[in-house]
């Protein structure tokens, strides 16, 4: 029952109880070396062999014993059992306790059933935790975001600067990484064993509206598995207190995502903006206004349904009459969750699309040479009111090193047979710092040469570069639409997009585990059109030719939208790096390498300066943990803004919350846990569930001691004591 | 001279030449002038016959018995009323033994201390003899008082060998039936053997009413057994070896010893026996010093 009772941290250590055999050895070892001499008194060494040999065997087996206790109980002692449960194990009254607060920071507890909100009433509690500790005890405070936060690791003694640290707590809008806060408790724990051994036991207290999204992950994933087996070690070592500031039957709704048709749009174009609004409630909304404010002025407004459990969307249009970067924000009523109820999106608008046209096969004449129709289906209408402004110039590709990319949006490329190195560097440059990059094969195309600049590990190919196949027939695979480029032509069958005729194509080989994405494969399943984001921008890769060398795609009424369309999603690439979630890094290219001053959504100020990466020089912010714009300003060479638009996940939006029967058996299944819904430091209510833990590392080691000093006195009794008698115990040889 | 130097060192010596052996009781014979003696003359009446035994002096053997029994006797003399001291020595193998703190071994310390004796009593004009024996006599000469006695006896404490087993017992009881005359008999010995046995050979000597001293040397580590590594200790005369913790026995062992020596002790006591413990550590003139100093 005793053994029953007790738990071992480092059950590893165990293995070194074979130690104890350690004694023995010595004693075996001592019985073969020995010395040797004559010696004429031997019939009365026997005697007194005879005599004692039963005191001498008891006393070393008596001594080897106390040798083995010593190295068994150090063994356990740095294995660190602990008590569970009741009796004397318990800590005795007036130990010292180390208690570790839990508080969740994800956005939910931004949620306010009341006056206050979750967070709010999480940060009383905890206050109210740390002044109804006896006086000795000791605090930490772990916050429970995304990554979760260590804001006071090693315990605290003094309750005054951990209350100052909950007053000074402020709501990020991030959602909660349990696994990570488990780990920091974990770590806490740890160390405060090692470094802190006057704590009798541990006691984590979780202040939390158990949102099912943030407690729960796949149970038979890896990450489940994972942090089910390091709750079930903490339990292992402190008492867990859930006390759950959730609302079974909270109702929310969310802003889900916006985006454009088209980014980055141009001054004049009419842009569609889609809004999609989710009702994560159970009850049905009706007549839910909802707004579009661009750069924080109302620009539209239109009211909605919204059913329960429910998603639907907004649709707006606007057109943007200043270049520069504009921000879009769509915003939805007021609920008791604010957070959520706004979107922003950070909108680059040009004057017009310049888009650098390299051809592999040049001709004097229109129409002609690699790149003719591909410069028509760049810029097929001059017509602003519908469509963006998009001005090709087609060069040879002698001419790419002369040009100054950093002045186009997107680069084409025709039929380029080959790349030099430095060509090869200032495409990765270019796209890298948020350029969109489309190459067309050919039959000028040297592949192996393209392998060698471009391809490879560190090259910004999609695809590895194959023979070329010939009249392959069949109709083309547009893989159910999935992707943005050719996600316009469903449903669009006199498109034609199925049904270009592709005569001659290069094979093209997507490595395994690479990011690339096939867009559009041929019947045989080779991919057509592959694409891969390459820093902050994209690159699209085609497998046959942008003019009728190997097809007569240009003459199909699919060639001029699917141009387009990557274009489009060419020069996506900046916008998307634009638009981030909560927690994720901020990033731009810095025009000059002065510092960039930073405005938080918070209307906080920090100065970061950029790092070179290649020939660009670029700025990143990583503390993104508030929703909405942050603006980059940059004073030289001359004073210039980017905007940047941080949204929330809203995964977390969903505030279905775990119950108690949950809680125990997804989370900590069999482990003693006190579920409770607010604090009291009565004893009735406290812990008849909380098992408490007392570390027998200490007592153990007072045992070694002990034994350590029984072992000397019972060594120079048994040993040396004889060797030092004085002369009482001497044979007497005085004269009779 | 060498040889006798070893053993006579004049230092020790020097210390010792007030000193007169003297007897506790009347004994037979003393030194004309210095002692009552109730015998006349000097080796002059025939006493009795005794069967010759090697060492004996040829000058004494009864021809004329040899002559008609064809049997070597000797002549007994009525001999001169000097004091006869008879020295026995041990030289059996358990003599040999000598610890790292010892100067000497037991054996060594045994021949200076018989050595020293002779001389000294050789200088009162008395007469001296001497038997080496382990469990069987050695070597024996006979008592003599020429100063040029001393000579012999130390070449035959030279020439013996220690090498075998001792058996005080059965040697005691032969000796006590050659010593005719009444003397002093004094035993060098480490006395490892049965203490019952030896007391039995002691007694006898008693019994011819000679006087005993008992000089029982020993070694100062088998006296305080001052070990403290695990020891394989080799058996001298035929004992076996053992293998042992020292400081765990050391108690055992002292008290053993305690016991031995007490029996010893008791024995002489019983028998009116001098017993005089000898240290090998201690200087020999010291012990002599102290023992002789007791005597007067």
């Amino acid at each position: 029952m005793f053994l029953l009772a007790l738990g071992i941290t480092n059950l590893a250590m165990l293995g070194w109880l074979a130690a104890a055999a350690i004694p023995v050895v010595i004693h075996l070892l001592s019985r073969r070396r020995y010395r040797e001499m004559p010696w004429a008194a031997v019939e009365h060494l026997l005697a007194a062999l005879r005599a004692s040999r039963r005191r001498i065997r008891f006393e070393q087996w008596l001594l080897l014993v106390v040798r083995m206790l010593i190295v068994v109980l150090i063994v356990l002692a740095v294995a660190e059992p602990h008590g569970r449960g009741g009796g004397f194990l318990s800590a005795p009254a007036g130990a010292r306790t180390h208690r570790v607060i839990v508080l969740d920071g994800s956005y939910s507890m931004a949620f306010k059933p009341g006056e206050t909100s979750r967070f709010d009433q999480a940060k009383a509690l905890a206050r109210r935790i740390v002044e109804d500790s006896p006086r000795g005890d000791a605090f930490s405070l772990v916050l429970m975001t995304e990554p979760a936060r260590a804001v006071v690791a090693a315990p605290a003694l003094e309750p005054g600067e951990l209350l100052r640290e909950i007053d000074n707590l402020a709501l990020p809008d991030t959602s909660a990484d349990l696994a990570g806060a488990l780990a920091r408790v974990e770590e806490i724990l740890a160390a405060a064993r090692r470094e802190q051994p006057g704590l009798d036991r541990a006691e984590v207290y979780f202040l939390t509206d158990l949102c099912r999204v943030g407690w729960t992950a796949e149970p038979d994933s890896a990450a489940g598995r994972a942090v089910r087996d390091r709750a079930g070690r903490i339990a292992q070592q402190a008492a867990l207190v859930v006390i759950d500031l959730g609302q079974a039957e909270a109702e929310n709704r969310a802003v889900a995502s916006v985006q454009t048709d088209r980014a980055p749009a141009t001054v004049g174009e009419t842009v569609t903006i889609h809004a999609v609004l989710r009702n994560f409630g159970r009850q049905d909304r009706p007549g839910q206004d909802v707004e579009l404010l661009v750069d924080e002025r109302r620009a539209a407004h239109k009211t909605l349904d919204l059913p329960a459990d429910a998603s639907r969307t907004v649709v707006f249009s606007h057109r943007f009459d200043a270049p520069g970067p504009h921000l879009v924000e769509i915003r939805l009523a007021a609920d008791a969750l604010d957070v959520d109820n706004h979107r922003w999106l950070a909108l680059e608008v040009k004057d017009d699309i310049r888009a650098l046209v390299v051809d592999g096969r040049p001709s004097g004449r229109a129409i002609e040479g690699a790149a003719g129709y591909l410069a028509v289906a760049l810029a097929p209408s001059a017509d602003r009111k519908t469509g963006p402004a998009i001005q090709p110039e087609v060069v040879p590709e002698s001419a790419l090193v002369e040009r100054d990319l950093g002045r186009y949006d997107a680069v084409f490329l025709a039929d380029v047979a080959q790349f030099t190195a430095g060509e090869a560097r200032l495409l990765d440059n270019f796209v890298r710092g948020g350029g969109g990059l489309a190459i067309f094969l050919g039959p000028r195309v040297l592949a192996d040469r393209y392998r060698r600049e471009l391809g490879g590990k560190d090259g910004l190919l999609p695809a590895e570069l194959g023979a070329v196949v010939e009249r392959p027939g069949g109709r083309l695979d547009p893989l159910g639409y999935r992707h943005p480029i050719v996600r316009p032509f469903r449903g669009q069958e006199r498109a034609g997009l199925l049904t270009t005729p592709v005569d001659k194509y290069v094979k093209l080989d997507v490595p395994a585990g690479s990011d690339a994405t096939v867009v559009l494969a041929t019947s045989s399943g080779d991919p057509l059109v592959v694409e891969r984001p390459w820093g902050l921008g994209r690159v699209v890769l085609v497998a046959t030719s942008a003019d009728r060398s190997w097809t007569p795609m240009p003459l199909w009424p699919s060639y001029v939208p699917l141009v387009q369309e990557i274009l489009a999603f060419a020069i996506g690439g900046r916008q998307a790096a634009e638009n981030v979630l909560v927690g994720q890094a901020i990033a731009g290219e810095a025009p000059g390498a002065g510092p960039v001053s930073i405005r938080t959504p918070r209307g906080k100020n920090e100065t970061i300066q950029p790092s070179q990466e290649g020939l660009t020089a670029v700025w990143r912010f990583s503390d993104t943990t508030a929703s909405g714009p942050y603006v980059a300003r940059f004073e030289t060479p001359t004073v210039s803004n980017q905007l940047r638009a941080v949204n929330v996940d809203t995964v977390e939006s969903d505030l279905t919350k775990l119950n108690e029967s949950a809680l125990r058996g997804e989370v900590w299944p069999g482990a003693p846990l006190a579920y409770q819904t607010t604090w009291t430091d009565s004893p009735t209510t406290r812990p008849a569930t909380i098992a408490r833990r007392s570390s027998l590392a200490r007592p153990l080691l007072y045992a070694v001691l002990a034994l350590l000093v029984i072992e000397t006195l019972l060594a120079r009794r048994f040993g040396r004591a004889g060797a030092e008698a004085n002369s009482n115990d001497q044979v007497s040889m005085t004269k009779e | 001279m060498a040889t006798d130097a070893k053993y006579l060192d004049p230092a020790v010596l020097a210390k010792l030449q007030g000193l007169a052996l003297r007897a506790r009781r009347i004994v037979e014979g003393y030194v004309a002038g210095a002692h009552r003696s109730p015998f006349k003359g000097f080796s002059i009446e025939f006493a009795e016959h005794r069967e010759y035994a090697p060492g004996d002096d040829l000058r004494y053997l009864d021809w004329k018995v040899f002559g008609r029994t064809d049997k070597y006797y000797l002549k007994q003399f009525e001999e001169e009323t000097n004091l006869i001291c008879y020295l026995l020595l041990d030289v059996s193998q358990s003599m040999t033994y000598q610890s790292a703190g010892a100067p000497m071994s037991k054996l060594d310390y045994a021949r200076c201390l018989t050595a020293a004796l002779a001389y000294l009593v050789l200088h009162q004009q008395d007469s001296v003899g001497l038997v080496t024996f382990d469990n069987e006599t050695r070597a024996m000469v006979r008592p003599r008082g020429n100063p040029s006695h001393l000579g012999d006896l130390v070449q035959v404490m030279e020439r013996t060998a220690a090498e075998r087993k001792t058996a005080t017992g059965a040697i005691f009881h032969d000796l006590a039936e050659r010593f005719r005359r009444r003397g002093i008999v004094v035993i060098a010995s480490d006395l490892f053997d049965d203490v019952q046995t030896m007391m039995a050979g002691l007694e006898h000597f008693r019994h011819r009413r000679h006087e005993v001293v008992l000089l029982h040397v020993l070694d100062p580590a088998e006296v305080d057994f001052p070990f403290q590594e695990t020891t394989l200790f080799r058996g001298l005369e035929s004992m076996p070896d053992v293998l042992v913790e020292p400081r765990s026995l050391r108690r055992a062992y002292l008290k053993e010893m305690e016991a031995f020596v007490r029996r010893l002790k008791r024995g002489c006591r019983m028998h009116q026996i001098d017993y005089v413990p000898m240290r090998t550590d201690r200087p020999v003139d010291v012990a002599l010093s102290a023992y002789l100093s007791a005597r007067r």
